[in-house]
């Protein structure tokens, strides 16, 4: 049991953790709930990746071939951890499919949730067809299209509304997403790409294109794909009465109230803790954090570590996370957790 | 409803109609004012094109509204209505009419271009303010600067008779400025050539100015240099067409 980890979740934390794990030797068990592996970035049939710009499908296929290879890892798809029972060195998880399993360590890569934008209803999403969320125009550049869902037209203008679910007090959400300005800036070139005539707009209060990403997406998709920056947090999405839509609020640079008219209006989604977590902590007896996200353990030596022993957590579980730094703390995590098992077993030898 | 109170309100919103009647009733004039709306309700989204097809507009579109220039502007200094990081965002949202309400400030810009030597996106705000004044010209929303009255007079010259005649170039600048041709300075200078000129070439300017000399088979010339002209206007003010989005 002192040579098995259980890592819990197939995202492309997941998944770093488990090869992680198998490469330094151990065996892995890997827990997914739903029947495909590779996170959210497959599930939602996300395009290609930031900053790679790699298809999401390849990115993380290759990430999924890698553990599926390996030696030394067990997979169990449409399944669940329901208990957890021992301590670090000994633990003895209950999986939902009827198994269990002994082991080590538990590394908690479960992710986050999309936030659904029915939360914000001012914002027309569910009231008007085109209203869409990031993750639908994803899905529209997978298929080759920018069009609009009411008749298929392909739009004049697109407004992209950032934060639309993050850094909002009166839905309990006071964290940023990290990733949805970056996100927004590539998905606004791919657009131009797929349909050169259509003008994208981007509603901002913020831009928070972090480190590397500043001038390959930011600077990229407003001086060579000439996307269009507005400062005004949109307040209200009507429609009019030919059917275009009308995006309403304060263009706070001109001091002028603004009724716009929009063929789509894309919703930048953010991320929400994983709404499995109330669940998660009760399972694995850890505590969450105030906004609900798993809460993290001091970082400079406990490194991924959560509020009990032997249980580590990386990626979105822990707060809005990058693909790539998700990949960094899964493979971090691997390290911590053999690290420690090494020295249990020297402790009692 | 009748709108009493008027001071709260800018004048170029207070909208009357001297003589108005809505179903029967007499609401003429004061009875029918009316606020116009504050928003705003769209954008020209290819504007900015005529302005980065404008020499000096060509960045325009890089900006990211730090107000970087703005601080740094020496006629900002002077009036705080003079705001060149505004006027570009406008540029590039195609808010024309907001523009349009500051034409009698953004020509004074004084081309220091202190604002260019510290923008950090590169957008070279002087040029852009230069491309705006131009445009506003151009579109008759501002007169004619006398630079361009004199590159105008300078041209047709050209045009007509394939050489130029300094005479009669300032004679008709003067005129088309509505300048007078007996201010004190020009009377002196036309005093000392008198003077200090040999005969024979004053002689010869005078024929010139009455008989306008040609150049020897011009035409053929002309219509090459006016159809090159032309062209080269159009080639400068041609918006990229749509969909071409890499520079
Ligand atoms: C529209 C959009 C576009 C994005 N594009 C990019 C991008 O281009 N580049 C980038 O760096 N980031 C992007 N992101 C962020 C990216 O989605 C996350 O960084 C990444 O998914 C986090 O990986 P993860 O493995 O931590 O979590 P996830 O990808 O969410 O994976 C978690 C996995 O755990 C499983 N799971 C959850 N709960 C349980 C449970 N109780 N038991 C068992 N299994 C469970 C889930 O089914 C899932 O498979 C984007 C986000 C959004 C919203
Ligand atoms: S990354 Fe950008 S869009 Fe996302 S929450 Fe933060 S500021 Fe808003
Ligand atoms: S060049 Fe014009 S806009 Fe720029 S700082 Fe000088 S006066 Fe201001
Ligand atoms: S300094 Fe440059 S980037 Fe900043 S507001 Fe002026 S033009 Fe825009």
């Amino acid at each position: 049991m002192q040579n098995t980890v259980l890592v819990v979740g197939a995202g492309p934390a997941g998944l770093a953790a488990a090869a992680g794990v198998a490469g330094a030797g151990m065996n892995v068990v890997l827990v997914e709930k739903e029947d495909r592996l590779g996170g959210t970035p497959i599930l939602s049939g996300y395009a290609k990746l930031v900053p790679s710009g790699e298809w999401a499908k390849d990115a993380m296929g290759r990430m999924i071939k890698r553990v599926e290879d390996v030696r030394g890892a067990t997979i169990h798809k449409g399944a669940k951890v329901t208990k957890l029972d021992g301590e670090a060195g000994r633990f003895i998880a209950t999986i939902s499919n009827g198994k269990t399993v002994e082991c080590g360590a538990v590394i908690l890569a479960t992710g986050f949730t999309h936030f659904d934008s029915i939360n914000k209803p001012e914002w027309g999403f569910g009231t008007f067809e085109d209203v869409v969320t990031t993750t639908q125009v994803e899905q529209m550049v997978v298929a080759g299209k920018i069009a609009c869902p009411s008749d298929g037209r392909v739009p004049d203008r697109v407004a992209i509304l950032l934060c639309v679910g993050s850094r909002d007090r009166q839905i309990g959400r006071e964290w940023c997403s990290k990733i949805c300005c970056t996100v927004s800036t590539n998905l606004a070139m791919e657009i131009k790409e797929l349909s050169p005539q259509t003008d994208v707009f981007i509603y901002y209060m913020d831009i928070r294109t972090f480190g590397l990403y500043e001038d390959r997406f930011y600077w990229k998709s407003q001086e060579e794909f000439k996307t269009k920056f507005v400062k005004a947090r949109i307040a209200e999405v009507t429609k009019s009465p030919d059917g275009r839509l009308l995006v309403k609020g304060e263009d706070t640079l001109v001091k002028r109230p603004i009724v716009i008219p929009m063929d789509l209006v894309v919703h930048a989604i953010g991320m929400d803790p994983n709404e499995d977590n109330p669940e998660i902590a009760k399972v694995f007896g850890i505590a969450l954090e105030k906004h609900g996200f798993i809460e993290r353990a001091e970082h400079y030596t406990n490194t991924c570590g959560t509020t009990r022993r032997g249980i580590y957590a990386v990626g979105a579980a822990l707060g809005p996370e990058t693909i790539d730094d998700s990949i960094s703390q899964g493979q971090a995590a691997a390290m911590r957790a053999v690290n420690d098992l090494h020295a249990l077993v020297q402790k009692i030898a | 409803m009748a709108i009493h109170e008027k001071t709260l309100i800018d004048p170029a919103r207070l909208m009357t109609t001297d003589s108005l009647v809505v179903d029967g009733v007499d609401v003429s004039g004061h009875w029918n004012t009316m606020i116009l709306p504050r928003y705003l309700t769209d954008y020209d989204d290819d504007f900015y094109k005529i302005i980065a097809a404008m020499p000096g507009g060509e960045n325009v579109h890089r900006c990211w509204q730090c107000g970087s220039c703005t601080n740094s502007c020496t006629m900002y200094a002077q009036n705080t209505d003079f705001n060149p990081r505004y006027w570009i965002y406008l540029t590039n949202l195609g808010l024309k009419d907001e523009i349009i309400k500051d034409k009698d400030i953004i020509w004074t810009c004084v081309s220091c271009n202190k604002c260019t030597n510290i923008c950090p996106k590169d957008v070279r705000p002087e040029g852009v303010m230069k491309a705006l004044s131009h445009w506003m010209e151009e579109q008759g929303i501002t007169p004619k600067a006398s630079s361009s009255i004199f590159d105008e007079e300078f041209l047709d010259q050209v045009y007509e008779t394939g050489r130029m005649e300094d005479g009669r170039i300032v004679y008709n600048f003067f005129k088309k400025t509505g300048q007078s041709l007996t201010q004190d300075w020009l009377v002196e200078v036309m005093k000392r050539m008198i003077k200090y000129m040999p005969v024979s070439f004053l002689m010869h300017m005078g024929l010139h100015l009455v008989f306008k000399p040609r150049t020897k088979k011009w035409e053929r010339t002309q219509q090459v240099l006016r159809e090159y002209v032309r062209e080269q206007k159009a080639a400068a003010h041609t918006p990229q067409p749509k969909g071409v989005v890499h520079a």
